[in-house]
């Protein structure tokens, strides 16, 4: 058998398409050259040589013995490892031997018993029975060496792809895998956004294809396997969505590695595809938290800006329209109003902005040493008017430590407590600030009367928009950004902040917990 | 003024709100009363029966909303609802409940007291019961049916005076679209505006009013119209 002149002429299949890699194809490779089955057809030789000594022995201790057996033993034995040529040239050398040395008339060719004679015409269709069988086997075998490398090396890029989160991963995994799987350079492009494929990962290649290539390629994708130029293109895509190509420069391929290849190519897709649709879900989840982060700043500006703008303009109005006609005690109290909620409202801001950055992981802390009890009452004063109508009652254990802190941020967390605390505390309500010092940790608590969250939901009033729906009939709905806030800030110090009944089960607790760092 | 004293009921949470409106209302002559949560209000107003009630829609212990049908069970009191909310879906929803006028947060205290009159104006009227309408150039004859502008009289239909019967009669406070629909056209047609545009354009034609520049009736957006009795 000669090698194959028509490889060129096979190197354009059909297009092959996901091949499950279990089942081998059946292989037609041609017969290597008589030069490389040189050790095939002396191992022929060999046997044949080693079975007439074998025979000679035999033919010693039992004369009566049929030797025909013995080299028909030899040649089964070429078979099996060598195939059919060997085991022809075995069966020739076997005739030649037994009938020269162990038939009658020795050391000639004749054949006298009719026995002998029938036994070499055996001999002869028995070498080429079990040297064809030796050969489908040896054949099939060495597929499925192949098929089962293949799949191992399918597993492995699998499992490479499947723990892929990024496409330059996959991308990384499929280049390497190509290359070790196939001759000649390789690039896999990409197609970005719809737009022609472009070059980005690639193995053993000085150049890229030329970009007409690459768009005559891309512009015809039923082709599946085409080629322009010296390149080979392979599709990367998925029954969604068509992703890229892979360029091989190598001239010639078999069947089996443009299998090998799509196979990679259509895993690598789904992998990509999977990547980039994962990748589109995060970004819709960002845009709806951004447009949740834009309704709820809308609202915010609706409810919590408005409120101390209706009191600044309508108290500044009643100076501008009755200004005499108010006592001067009254004209210092709109005043006085005016001024303390354009304070409130420069904190919702400060509040909004502090949440920006929070959000954006921008905040820097400009730690300081910081005495608790300037924070309550920074707090406190910064709240003047909100407790109207309100106990408020403030117990600072004396042995409070001071803290290692950004005393504003530390400040506008407790302003979001307390603000709360008055705004869900019935008329009359005690408020309680308590602070002490709990092992490693300070704890600041707020305590109120109000109607208290619900042991399910305590966690929750700490994500960010959320509110309690309805308590008890109220509409004291804020932006459900404070606590969030405050949370932000109490983990950006390393302490955090949870919800708790109040004393006695009524109404709330917050806890808001700081490291205590010694000074150096 | 002839309102000395009438007695006015201020529902609304927040301090600093609630201060300039006592001293305001009391530079005009009004006796305040004030009360924090809407429990409260409700209290206040069975036990000194004010004559108008200034009702804050965000309360901490209840929704303002549900504060308006609990005063109407036994009070015919005129409501203003005081919103920070820019929905008209809010204002309408206080209207229909029986609130009688809004304002809209954050307000000048001119615009408030414009209401407040009004709406004290509506709860005289009511008892007087004025057999003819006077305003800015505008006469209706109740009894006779007889419109004059600016001395010209004006025909109109028999719905286009009972559109401005009833303008006149809410007295310079807004009317929602419903209730406009409910009292021409019948319950069933409180879906079908389009009625009541059309109708509100031959009326102001008739009347020679421009909706964009408004003498007689004003186009609250999104929630109803307004008879402008005095300006703003």
């Amino acid at each position: 058998m000669a090698e194959s002149p028509n490889l060129g002429i096979r190197a354009f299949p059909p297009p092959p398409r996901m091949v499950p890699s279990s089942s081998p194809h059946p292989t037609h490779r041609p017969a290597p050259p008589i030069a490389r089955r040189l050790p095939d057809y002396a191992l022929a030789v060999g046997v044949v040589i080693v079975a007439v000594g074998l025979a000679f022995v035999v033919v010693r201790l039992l004369p009566h013995a049929n030797l025909s057996l013995v080299f028909l033993t030899g040649v089964l034995v070429v078979a099996a490892r060598a195939g059919l040529g060997p085991s022809l040239l075995a069966s020739g050398l076997s005739l030649f031997a037994y009938a020269f040395i162990f038939t009658l008339p020795y050391h000639e060719l004749g054949v006298e018993a009719d026995s002998d004679a029938a036994t070499l015409a055996f001999f002869l269709i028995v070498a080429a029975i079990t040297g064809h069988l030796a050969v489908r086997m040896h054949r099939e075998m060495q597929s499925n060496r192949a098929a089962l490398a293949r799949v191992s090396k399918l597993h492995e890029f699998g499992a490479r792809l499947s723990s892929a989160a990024h496409a330059d991963e996959v991308l990384d995994a499929l280049t390497t895998h190509l290359e070790r799987s196939l001759p000649g350079p390789l690039v896999v492009l990409l197609a970005e956004g719809g737009g022609t494929p472009v070059p980005r990962s690639c193995a053993g290649v000085p150049a890229s294809p030329a970009a007409d290539e690459i768009a005559v390629a891309w512009a015809n994708p039923d082709r599946g396997v085409s080629a322009s130029g010296g390149w080979r293109f392979l599709q990367l895509k998925t029954n969604r969505a068509r992703l890229g190509l892979v360029a091989l420069g190598a001239g010639r391929l078999s069947p089996e590695q443009l299998e090998l290849a799509a196979s990679l190519c259509d895993q690598a897709a789904l992998a990509l595809d999977r990547i980039r649709l994962v990748g589109d879900l995060e970004q819709a989840r960002l845009a709806s938290e951004t447009e949740q982060l834009r309704s709820a700043l809308l609202s915010s500006v609706s409810h919590d800006l408005r409120t101390p703008l209706a009191a600044i303009i309508g108290s500044t109005t009643s100076l501008l329209e009755y200004d005499q006609a108010i006592s001067p005690e009254d004209r210092k109290g709109l005043l006085q109003s005016a001024t303390e909620e354009a304070r409130r409202l420069d904190r919702y801001i400060q509040n909004l902005l502090d949440m920006t950055r929070l959000r954006e992981g921008k905040l820097v802390l400009r730690r300081d040493w910081v005495d608790i009890r300037d924070v309550v009452s920074g707090a406190i004063g910064r709240l003047r008017g909100t407790f109207d109508g309100l106990h408020l009652e403030v117990h600072i254990a004396p042995d409070i430590p001071i803290v290692s802190a950004q005393g504003v941020l530390l400040e506008q967390a407790l302003v979001n407590l307390l603000d709360n605390a008055a705004r869900f505390s019935p008329a009359g309500g005690r408020i309680e600030v308590s602070t002490r010092r709990a092992g490693e940790r300070v704890e600041i608590e707020v305590y109120d009367e109000g109607p208290g969250i619900p042991e399910a939901e305590r966690e929750n009033v700490f994500a960010m928009f959320y509110t309690l729906s309805d308590t008890a009939g109220s509409r004291a709905e804020g932006t459900g950004l404070g606590l969030a806030i405050c949370r932000g800030i109490a983990a950006a110090h390393g302490g955090g902040v949870t919800a708790h009944a109040g004393r006695d089960g009524r109404g709330t607790c917050v806890r808001l917990s700081l490291p205590i760092i010694e000074p150096d | 003024m002839n309102e000395t004293q009438a007695h006015i009921l201020v529902i609304e949470d927040a301090a600093h709100i609630r201060k300039f409106l006592r001293i305001s209302l009391e530079t005009h002559g009004y006796a305040v009363r004030e009360a924090r949560l809407g429990s409260e209000g409700l209290e206040l107003c069975a036990a000194t029966e004010p004559d108008l009630v200034i009702l804050d829609l965000r309360l901490p212990d209840m929704d303002g909303l549900r504060v308006i049908p609990r005063l109407r069970e036994w009070s015919q009191v005129p409501i203003i609802v005081l919103s920070v909310r820019s929905e008209e879906t809010d204002k309408v929803a206080a209207l229909d409940a029986g609130a009688n006028d809004y304002v809209t947060k954050p307000f000048g205290i001119s615009e408030l007291m414009a209401r407040i009159r009004a709406g004290l104006r509506h709860r005289r009227e009511h008892a007087e019961e004025p057999k003819v309408f006077e305003m800015d150039g505008l006469r209706v004859n109740l009894p006779r049916r007889e419109v004059q502008v600016d001395g010209t009289s004006v025909h109109l239909t028999r719905k286009e005076f009972r559109l401005l019967l009833l303008l006149i009669a809410a007295s310079g406070q807004v009317l929602t679209h419903q209730q406009i629909l409910r009292e021409i056209w019948g319950p069933a047609h409180e879906g079908s505006s389009h009625y009541l545009r059309v109708l509100m354009g031959q009326l102001r034609s008739k009347l020679g009013d421009e909706p964009a520049r408004p003498r007689f009736i004003r186009t609250e957006p999104g929630v109803g119209y307004r008879l402008l009795t005095e300006e703003p």
